[in-house]
């Protein structure tokens, strides 16, 4: 806990102007996160600690700008531009740099979604989710990516505690901190960063010069993840793995096909499910609105 | 159905001849051998006589091989223009005014596909492989502002030495895949100078893995010129086109192809094209194969074999070269025609006729029929082995 900043809503509210009835939500990653009405809607706080003493909370340029701040910066940025209904909404409050009894912080608010990520719901306690809302899942998020790959971004690091449901059914596509900027200033210069269990092989293998890195690594990534949810099994990992064994069976290891797993699951879903799981780009889907035709005739049967 | 002509050098009535026989579906126009007012005029009487698929090889990627004295296509194709070299395609203005007036130039006529400009590769990690990434990049740049263009196929000349590494290949199928065009024009120009069959087995695998990546799995329309007898198992992998043209330098691209010769052509032996053989083979070498009482077993089943059925012999037939090239272009297209939507029921069924072509060789040669080099069934091991890694790379 000593990365994520230690705040009670008390001490929110005496700071924050026009931000009421604050509750604590928990935390994810480096942010503590809140929930606290703002103009009457309930909205998402997300605080992170800010590195001291270079920050100045009437500056919005650094510069020194470490990639805590990048990273935020780019998540802020990807939600207000993403036009994905099925990636998570900016709030009403951007970037804002603030001090709070004295802790320098990174602020921004975002749409508030209840209940817990997926992780937490199926992953954890591999529990399946039902066929259908796989595949309703595969729809949206691959809609979410599509919109992301439109700002030529990739957000790297897709899994299941990375999505949430909203109480309409849809399901929310979180956290584009990490999001790697085909165009611009990258955090971490594309290099080795998100959940490695979910990397694509090319995501390894980003140093090298002709490694190509788009939203086909994204597909990669929901590709492992609708195989968890289907399945209730990781494709490539098991407890006790060592990072070297996970690298090797995503580049090499050819998953059990998921329909044998689950009976429930057709053939048609499992060979979609496979080909995002290519082992290279061009083995995927080359455009994310043909996956999202297959899956929908899938979803049709 | 989907084989069409590369035209040439002396098309006189050949490429109406072949739609008469209903046995080309499209042709590829070389602007090397066409003033453009006469190819304008011609594509319109192609126009009047039915559908066919006409595009333009733009023939571009010359200009980097052929010496500055020798223009090598006629002057009034103004994107061309001889002696390029690396220093002409620095700059991204540069590349941009070559797509745009290679483009453009097509845009005018009436075709139905548009060709990008392009280089050629010996290597898919050289210098010119970048530039014919940026051609291409540029191409389908200037495409998506042009005004009601017809489709788009970015179009790329490769050594068949650049398929030796299959680590290079996935990488520029990484790359080639991010684009959004109709499709692509490929040609491969092979090491050996003589027309010939046999293609190095792990060449000949990768390339077709590299059809089946483009065409079946990615869906793009993929049309390869100068394909002839090989273009079969890349249709069987996933391509949409293949063509083949009058002349041995019309059916397989050699780097000799590039260069512009005022030597008299020597004149060609007449051939047959026998389907079963997967090959061609000379009159003199059916006319054993009729000595030996097996005439049907190597006949094509095709319309023009009636040339050579209805004479007592092949030797005393009047078959000459204008009917053997429109019976080549039969045979492969009757070939052609058998291979369905299923990539790998059609490699299954072309594995079938190679081995069938294999049993039926050595069943000859061992009644002493004997072919002489690049006629034999040499290329047959080769097929065999590169259709059967094929489907262990691709289809695992």
């Amino acid at each position: 806990m000593g990365d994520v900043p230690n705040l009670t809503p008390e001490q929110i509210e005496a700071e924050l102007d026009g931000v009421s009835d604050i509750h604590p939500v928990g935390h994810g990653g480096q942010k503590s996160v809140f929930s606290g009405l703002i103009d009457g809607q309930r909205f998402a706080l997300k605080f992170l600690k800010a590195p001291g003493d270079e920050l100045d909370s009437d500056d919005t340029e650094f510069d020194y700008t470490p990639d805590m701040v990048v990273r935020a910066k780019r998540e802020v940025e990807t939600m207000r531009q993403c036009q994905s209904p099925y990636m998570v909404k900016l709030g009403p409050i951007g970037l804002e740099f603030i001090t709070i009894s004295g802790q320098p912080l990174v602020f921004f608010t975002e749409e508030l979604i209840a209940g817990a990520d997926l992780q937490a719901e199926y992953a954890r306690p591999r529990k399946c989710l039902g066929i259908s809302d796989v595949v309703q899942l595969g729809v949206q998020i691959t809609n979410a990516v599509a919109a992301i790959w439109e700002l030529k971004k990739v957000h790297r690091d897709i899994k299941p505690g990375n999505i949430m449901r909203r109480e309409n059914g849809d399901f929310v596509l979180l956290d584009a901190g990490l999001a790697f900027d085909k165009l611009g200033e990258s955090v971490s210069g594309g290099g080795l960063v998100g959940t490695p269990i979910y990397f694509s092989p090319e995501q390894f293998e980003y140093t090298s010069r002709r490694t190509v890195l788009d939203f086909r690594s994204d597909l990669f990534a929901l590709g492992v993840t609708m195989y968890q949810l289907a399945t209730g099994q990781h494709p490539f990992y098991v407890r006790g793995d060592q990072s070297g064994d996970v690298y090797s069976k995503i580049r090499n290891a050819n998953p059990t096909p998921p329909h044998e797993i689950n009976g429930d699951i057709s053939q048609e879903l499992t060979d979609i499910i496979l080909r995002m799981m290519g082992k290279s780009p061009h083995l995927r889907f080359r455009k994310c609105e043909q996956l999202i035709e297959r899956l929908i005739s899938v979803e049709g049967s | 159905m989907s084989f069409y002509l590369q035209h040439g050098h002396g098309k006189s009535t050949r490429i109406t001849d072949a739609y008469d026989d209903g046995s080309a579906a499209g042709v590829i126009f070389s602007p090397r051998n066409e003033k453009i007012d006469k190819l304008n005029d011609y594509i319109a009487e192609l126009r009047s006589l039915g559908h066919l698929d006409l595009m333009l090889d733009p023939q571009f990627h010359i200009s980097t091989v052929s010496p500055p004295k020798d223009r090598y296509l006629p002057d009034d194709y103004g994107y061309y223009q001889a002696g390029r070299t690396t220093r002409d395609f620095t700059g991204a203005r540069k590349i941009q005014k070559y797509a745009q007036e290679t483009l453009d130039f097509q845009h005018a006529m009436d075709l139905d596909r548009l060709v990008a400009p392009t280089v050629i590769l010996s290597a898919f990690s050289d210098r010119w492989s970048q530039i014919a990434l940026q051609l291409a990049d540029a191409s389908c740049d200037h495409h998506g502002g042009m005004s009601s263009p017809k489709p788009l196929l970015l179009s790329f000349v490769v050594s068949e030495s650049a398929f030796d590494s299959r680590t290079e290949v996935d990488q520029f199928l990484d790359e080639l895949t991010t684009w959004d065009a109709t499709g692509f024009y490929i040609c491969i120009v092979r090491d050996e100078a003589t027309y010939t069959q046999r293609f190095d087995p792990d060449r000949f695998a990768h390339l077709m893995y590299a059809t089946y990546v483009l065409g079946e799995l990615n869906d793009f329309e993929v049309a390869f010129g100068y394909a002839d007898y090989l273009g079969l198992a890349l249709r069987a992998a996933g391509a949409s086109a293949i063509a083949s043209g009058w002349s041995q330098s019309l059916r397989q691209c050699h780097s000799n192809t590039f260069i512009k010769t005022d030597n008299m052509a020597r004149r060609p032996l007449v051939r047959f094209s026998s389907g079963p053989l997967l090959n061609t083979i000379l009159l003199s070498e059916l006319e054993q194969i009729h000595g030996f009482g097996r005439l049907n077993d190597v006949l094509s089943g095709v319309g023009l074999d009636a040339e050579i059925t209805r004479s007592t012999s092949p030797e005393s037939s009047d078959w000459n070269e204008r009917l053997a090239e429109r019976h080549h272009w039969q045979t492969l297209a009757d070939i052609d025609s058998t291979l369905g939507s299923g990539v790998r029921s059609n490699v299954r069924g072309l594995l079938t006729r190679v081995a069938h072509a294999q049993s039926l060789y050595s069943n000859l040669e061992s009644i002493g029929v004997r072919f002489s080099r690049n006629c034999n069934g040499d290329h047959l091991p080769d097929w065999d082995e590169a259709l059967n890694e094929f489907v262990r790379i691709a289809m695992p």
